[in-house]
């Protein structure tokens, strides 16, 4: 079973080594699509497994947990697999059009290939090590991807994003020193088992660490400013795999951290979650509100949506459990589409600063049709991905009689509203303040449908669990069962030992 | 489900179905597309008609469809009277639209998107009317909201059409989101989110503790949608929509939609105080508000937009009485507002068309140049005044009498009064209508010559004036519908008989009075125009405006306040919110006790402590010096190395002084392209505030360290020293734990290494064609630069030094598994004699003499690497399962062969092509600078010289 696990990373290596090796012709492009079909395949098939059978788990180099390293996928692991498969497959059939010569030269498709490995492989790992590590290949590869194009602003990003997260790295590896050094063991099923017996004080003092640490990576109240320093300055695709993927990891293993190992003082851990939600929440949307470009716009609504995850963790009840779950799939989906589709707009109109473009409903329909069903759904639109998202973890908040927290779930989703709709009425409805009338058409035929191809999938996907909800919701709540009630997961790890 | 169930599942999603027709058809002309819209609608109000009879039996046609059943959400649909007046509103005045846009649009709108949204709205709007189940009600609610701001701002080259259209979404959509909260806590307290089980619980759900903030709550969605005072703002300004929509939305949809939930949610949260004096009130002050407003409006469509907002109010009033006489009332001047408002705005539509102009000060005398439209208008007008024998006269009677004997905080007459002026001020704006557009003399200067419209365009507000006039005149005809949905709206069997004389009632005298003072109030009109306009009154519009740009203008100051650019204030709110939580959990709890004690501290251990203490201080003193900084780290990384020597970590040791030496070497020749010092700057305040975050920081951190150094602890270690050697074929437990028990971490890291070197390279490149390119090539050094760079002695040391390097990598590296060592020491031993090749003889000297490119050092590093991991799935045996097997090859000792090795070799090549790429980017950069290239090994070659001599 363990070649199951170990294919989801193992296909994006190969994938960047031969997209590399071919970097300076065409054949590199086509390599990177075929590398990410591939992954989804594997990716399916996996699925299939964790759905036929529980828990899939696997031991690298045959030595029994927790002593080697474990990869393990429950369902939340699994799915997470598969929809960083369709970005990954979106993202490299954009790039067709989106990404120079030049910058293939210097390996554009290769990083990013190296990028989805790494992300893979923090969602597969059961060791927390060993997602130290896939945190550095993220780490290093999405800031080659950051600073390939070496302009000013995108190198005064890129070093703010690996300034700031190299030292919430540092405090990573600080807690996983100190993990050890209370628990003697890194694997997470056996940490689950192994904190019990800890002094529960130390304990939730470590927790904190990786709150911290993952919180960064999230991109949570205060640790976010990386983000919007850095998102809008790359290509489009590379904008739209960090915004659809990267912080989702931190909120992954945050969510992975603290009902797997770090259940013990929910009272403080999560309280403390809750506050950062709502924070979260707050200020990134009003972040937003302040910003006239399209793309810092979007950038700090990553931000706002991550509030909404991890307000689902911080409820901890089955229902917010299920809405994170949900919220995660669908904010990635919606998320990485709204940055595609800005690349088209920044294409067609010259850039993505609302004040100086317009005219796109007008002349390109197709493309304002297709905005309307991310950026609604993103504001949490019936019946449209979003809408369920927020609802559920609405529900989970009145549930708990938490007014306060429910009424600025809902409020946010109003600042959402008023964000989306600048971008519509400036971008789309607005004359271009030049009197240009961007068309489609007059992108080459091949480039515009690999532009566009991507968008209208992503987009039939969000109307899709818009229309179907309930086989999403009906996995979140076997996901959401699984987190809250591990015993499957460790039994699956440690084998016999659990 | 029933047949007839069916057939309204039918009926609720064929607007949707046709939706999609009409947007496609970009090219196709106007009546093309009206014809695809109506045919959706027509047929669907078809069905209705047929359901129609058993609905007025008094039967519910119901039907349901499983959604998403674990939210209590399904896609239940039913049809009772309330649910089939509205409905058949929705479709009927629908098909009256469709027609009137056809001849209304011109030729250049884009008239297939109109009708898709306009179909989407239609959809949106009967899926409120119909649905069964509150989540089901709230999702078509909140679709309502989204095909309205596309409608509202089709004209999308207005500014004030999107405007208008994001402040209707703003309103409207807040309300919604506030509706959202009310219905989840309703279905909570019901048990259900089905509107049957809930309309059945009137009596717990108004018991219940949660009942006012649901009441609220979804009062809040109400109102806002149905544009009641103080949210009544929006709509004048959703008319900047083009006519057909505001006829449409305005008269027998968007609007209604908060009277429909009103009506609705009657049974169930009517009845208590809370209920009279919030809706009562609001609609009571809204009637009066609005209407008093309309009078003094010159835009036709503002003016019946604010009669709309009155409108409203008084139906929300009649609702909020309570009593089934009110609701009777209101759901007959439901179907008499839409019949003669909607033939108004079409009337002005029309004027508009025709005149070019709807600003009523540039109107007049339009009654013999439109004479047609001049008859409707007249018409509906006289019917919105309510003067007898016209529909609206016969609602607004029902209305006085239920206001003549309602009190309000124990006054009789608050509102009977106020109803009489909401009264008076209706009849003044109507008559105003008709006087000021159509009486009067006729003029010269309208903006284009009117004359009245193709039948098309006056056909559908024709039709309604007719039912204005049968209503109006036969009452009766009406009995059926108003009993069927009234009966629904109460819950109770009521059998109304609508009749036009009721006998001299207060309501009478009040009407008397309303027509009286109306006509008196017009006619004294302009001075209090005047008045009017000379008086200071809150813009709602303006104070909306405030109120948003007063959110925007926080969030910029906030934005501003906490992204001000600087990596240090990010870095310092890090830190902070680091030690600010973990002070919060250790304040939980405390530290625990050691469980064992401190070890001996020897002088010689004392003293690298010291030095080690004191080269971090130092650095942070003379930071800005960053030749000075970087002598003190390698201070630091030594010492570090030698604890680990001392701790019996050779391993480490051997790892970390080869990475110190390499880091220092590489960060050397960086320093040569940057200027000697940084820049000071940071005040004295902040370098306070800094220093104290920093001890903050350092000192928690140092504490967690002597917390957890003095505790035993059980590990996993024990088993890696007792299976090193037995599974992994080596008794180097350190190497065999990095290439063997946790070699995935090192595939990922040596990956992570290879990148960075990618990176390094792809940077450089991207600089030499960027901006800094200039600057490196007028780079001046601020330093005097060696006469002899390649000085004979180094270059001969070098040398010398290669081969037995070279041996010592090769080693250092074969006896990794069971001694100190292993390939990624080894492959940094190597590097650092290449680099010294480098810089004894210059770069591309040394390059020119290199058989493989060090891209593909890295590549072949990672593949091999990943290969052996890969070669384990040829035994079926999971990814990196090592092997091993001893060897004897005479004449040499038998010796071990392990698959882990092939894997360090992996290792070995990554790390060596890595640390080239940086060092191959960096003499790049170097050479972009200016510094010249030697064809030599050296400067001074004393060999040539003897040469020469030779030869001489």
């Amino acid at each position: 079973m363990s070649w199951l696990l170990a294919v989801p990373i193992a296909i994006p290596f190969a994938t960047a080594v031969f997209a590399f090796l071919l970097r300076n012709g065409a054949a590199g492009r086509w390599v990177s699509v075929a590398g990410s079909a591939a992954l989804l395949a594997a990716s399916a098939v996996l699925m299939q497994a964790v759905l036929a059978e529980g828990v899939v788990a696997g031991q690298m180099g045959s030595w029994p947990a927790p002593f080697g390293i474990t990869l393990v996928a429950d369902l939340l692991s699994a799915v997470m697999v598969v929809i960083t498969a369709i970005i990954a497959l979106a993202v490299s059939v954009y790039a067709l059009a989106d990404i120079g010569p030049a910058e293939e030269r210097l390996g554009y498709h290769a990083l990013f290939q190296v990028l989805i490995a790494g992300v893979t492989g923090a969602f597969l790992t059961g060791d927390l090590f060993n997602l130290y590590v896939w945190f550095e290949v993220m780490l290093i590869s999405s800031f080659g991807l950051l600073v390939l194009g070496g302009r000013a602003e995108q190198i005064d990003g890129g070093v703010k994003y690996v300034a700031l997260n190299l030292v919430s790295t540092i405090l990573f590896l600080t807690g996983i020193g100190l993990l050890y050094g209370m628990t003697g063991t890194l694997n997470m099923a056996d940490l689950s088992i192994a904190v019990d017996g800890a002094d529960q004080g130390l304990l939730t003092v470590v927790a904190m660490l990786f709150m911290i640490a993952f919180g960064v990576k999230a991109a949570v109240f205060p640790l976010f400013f990386w983000l919007p320093a850095a998102y809008h300055t790359p290509a489009f695709s590379v904008s739209a795999v960090f915004a659809g993927l990267l912080t989702k990891v931190g909120v992954y293993a945050l969510i992975r951290m603290f009902t797997l190992v770090f259940d013990h003082d929910t009272g403080l851990t999560h309280t403390i979650l809750l506050w950062v939600a709502c924070l979260t929440m707050v200020t990134g949307v009003l972040g937003a509100a302040a910003q006239g470009d399209m793309r810092r716009i979007l950038s700090f609504h990553i931000v706002s949506q991550i509030g909404y995850m991890v307000l689902g963790l911080a409820l901890l009840t089955p229902l917010a459990i299920v809405g994170a779950v949900f919220y995660l799939v669908h904010h990635i989906i919606v998320k990485a589409n709204l940055f595609l589709i800005a690349g088209v707009a920044d294409r067609l109109t010259g850039g993505t600063a609302l004040s100086r473009i317009g005219g796109l409903y007008a002349s390109a329909p197709l493309l304002a049709a297709l905005f309307l069903v991310p950026a609604f759904s993103l504001a949490g639109f019936p019946p449209l991905s979003g809408f369920w998202a927020k609802f559920l973890l609405v529900k989970a908040a009145l549930e708990i009689e938490g007014w306060v927290i429910a009424a600025v779930a809902l409020a946010v989703g109003l600042l959402t509203i008023y964000s989306m709709t600048k971008i519509w009425a400036q971008a789309f409805w607005e004359p271009h303040p030049e009197g240009r009338e961007p068309r489609l058409s007059d992108l080459p035929a091949g480039q515009r449908w690999a532009m566009l191809a991507p968008i209208m999938a992503l987009a039939a996907l969000t109307v899709f669990i818009g229309l179907f909800p309930e086989p999403f919701v009906a996995f979140a709540e076997r996901a959401a069962a699984q987190l809250l009630d591990p015993t499957d997961y460790v039994e699956t790890v440690l084998g016999d030992r659990g | 489900m029933s047949h007839e169930g069916y057939l309204l599942l039918f009926i609720a999603v064929l607007p949707f179905v046709g939706a999609l027709v009409p947007g496609v058809m970009i090219r196709a002309g106007r009546t093309a597309c009206a014809s695809f819209a109506a045919v959706p609608t027509a047929l669907a109000f078809i069905l209705l008609l047929m359901l129609a009879p058993s609905v007025m039996r008094g039967e519910v046609i119901q039907a349901e469809l499983e959604w998403l059943p674990q939210l209590g959400l399904s896609a239940s649909f039913f049809l009772d009277g309330l649910g089939l007046l509205f409905a058949g509103m929705i479709l009927g005045v629908g098909l009256l639209i469709i027609l009137y846009a056809r001849f209304y649009l011109s030729h250049e709108d884009p008239v297939g998107q109109f009708y898709t949204y306009l179909l989407l709205f239609q959809g949106a709007m009967l899926g409120i009317v119909l649905s069964d189940n509150i989540l089901l009600l709230l999702i078509f609610w909140e679709l309502t909201s989204l095909s309205s701001f596309l409608l509202i701002g089709y004209w999308k080259h207005l500014p004030e059409g999107r405007q208008g259209a994001r402040m209707a979404l703003a309103v409207t959509g807040a309300g919604g989101l506030a509706m959202i909260g009310g219905m989840l806590i309703l279905g909570s307290i019901a048990g259900s989110y089905n509107l049957t089980d809930i309309l059945e619980q009137g009596d717990a759900i108004r018991a219940s503790d949660w009942y006012m903030p649901a009441l609220i709550l979804i009062l809040l969605g109400a109102f806002t949608k149905s544009a009641q005072f103080p949210f009544h703002f929006w709509l004048p300004h959703a008319m900047a929509a083009p006519t057909p929509v505001s006829a449409y939305l305005h008269s027998a949809t968007m609007v209604k939609a908060g009277v429909f939930l009103l009506a609705r949610m009657w049974p169930v949260l009517s009845g208590t105080d809370a209920w009279f004096y919030i809706v009562a009130t609001t609609g009571l002050v809204t009637m009066v508000l609005g209407a008093l407003i309309a009078l003094f409006k010159d835009d036709l469509k503002a003016l019946l937009a604010f009669s709309t907002v009155s409108h409203l109010g008084l139906l929300t009033m009649l609702l909020g009485f309570g009593t089934q006489a009110a609701a009777v009332a209101a759901v007959f001047h439901i179907i008499n507002h839409l019949t003669f408002k909607a033939a108004l705005f079409m009337t002005a539509g029309i004027v508009d068309h025709e005149t070019h102009t709807r600003d009523i000060k540039r109107l007049g005398g339009l009654r013999h140049l439109m004479p047609v439209t001049f008859v409707i208008g007249t018409v509906a007008a006289l019917s919105m005044a309510g003067i007898p024998l016209f529909n609206g006269f016969l609602s607004k009677e029902m209305m006085l009498e239920e206001a003549s004997h309602t009190y309000w905080a124990g006054s009789a007459y608050a509102v009977p009064v106020m109803a009489t002026i909401g009264a008076l001020l209706s009849v003044a704006y109507s008559l105003r209508f008709i006087s000021h557009v159509f009486l009067g003399p006729q003029r010269d200067d309208y903006p284009h010559k009117p004359h009245d419209p193709p039948f098309g365009m006056w056909a559908s507000p024709g039709l309604l004036i007719v039912l204005v006039l049968l209503i109006g005149v036969a009452p009766f005809v009406a009995d059926g519908i108003v009993a069927t949905a009234a009966s629904a709206v109460t819950g109770a069997e009521l059998h109304p008989h609508l009749k036009i004389w009721h006998g001299v009632t207060p309501a009478l005298w009040m009407s008397v009075a309303a027509v009286a003072g109306g006509v008196v109030l017009l006619s004294a009109h302009a001075p209090l125009d005047r008045l009017w306009a000379a008086a200071p009154r809150p813009e709602a519009k303006a104070i909306f405006h405030r109120l948003v740009a007063a959110v925007v203008g926080f969030s910029r100051w906030f934005t501003e306040v906490t992204h001000n650019g600087a990596i240090s204030r990010y870095l310092a709110i890090f830190t902070l919110a680091s030690v600010l939580v973990g002070w919060m959990a250790y304040r939980g709890s405390g530290l625990p006790l050691p469980t064992r004690g401190l070890l001996p501290v020897p002088p010689v251990i004392a003293v690298g402590w010291i030095l080690l203490i004191a080269a971090t201080a130092y650095v942070v003193v003379v930071h800005h010096n960053r030749f000075q900084s970087l002598v003190l780290i390698g201070i630091i990384g030594l010492m570090i190395s030698a604890g680990f020597v001392y701790l019996s970590a050779p391993d480490l040791a051997l790892t970390q002084i080869s990475v110190e030496t390499v880091t220092i070497m590489l960060l050397l020749l960086a320093l040569n392209f940057m200027p000697q010092m940084t820049p000071k700057e940071s005040s004295m305040g902040r370098k306070l505030r800094d220093a104290i975050i920093a001890v903050a920081a350092g000192g928690s951190v140092g504490a967690l360290a002597y917390a957890f150094m003095l505790r035993d602890v059980e590990t996993i270690s024990d088993y890696h020293l007792a299976n090193s050697y037995e599974g992994g074929g080596g008794t180097n437990v350190v190497n065999v734990i990095l290439v063997d028990f946790r070699g995935y971490d090192t595939y990922g890291e040596i990956i992570v290494l290879g990148i960075a070197g990618f990176v390094i390279y792809a940077l450089m490149r991207a600089l030499l064609d960027g901006p800094a390119a200039r600057r490196l090539r007028t780079l001046e050094f601020g330093y005097n630069i060696s006469k002899d760079r390649h000085p004979l002695m180094m270059v001969v040391v070098t040398r010398v030094l290669m081969p037995i390097a070279v041996v010592v990598g090769i080693y250092i590296f074969l006896r990794g598994h069971n001694q100190p060592g292993g390939g990624f020491v080894a492959g940094l031993v190597i590097a650092i004699a290449l680099l010294m090749q480098y810089m004894a003889s210059g770069f591309f000297w040394t390059q020119a003499r290199k058989k493989i490119e060090y891209h593909t050092l890295i590549g072949i590093g990672v593949v091999i690497a990943g290969l052996t991991g890969a070669g384990a799935w040829l035994y079926a045996r999971p990814f990196l399962t090592s092997s091993y097997t001893y060897v004897h090859w005479p004449p040499i000792e038998e010796f071990e062969l392990a698959t882990a090795m092939l894997f360090d070799l992996g290792v070995f090549l990554t790390v060596l092509g890595a640390v080239m790429l940086m060092l191959y980017s960096l003499s790049r950069i170097a050479r972009y600078a200016g510094e010249t290239v030697n064809v030599e090994p050296m400067d001074y070659d004393p060999g040539e010289r003897a040469e020469e001599k030779v030869e001489a």
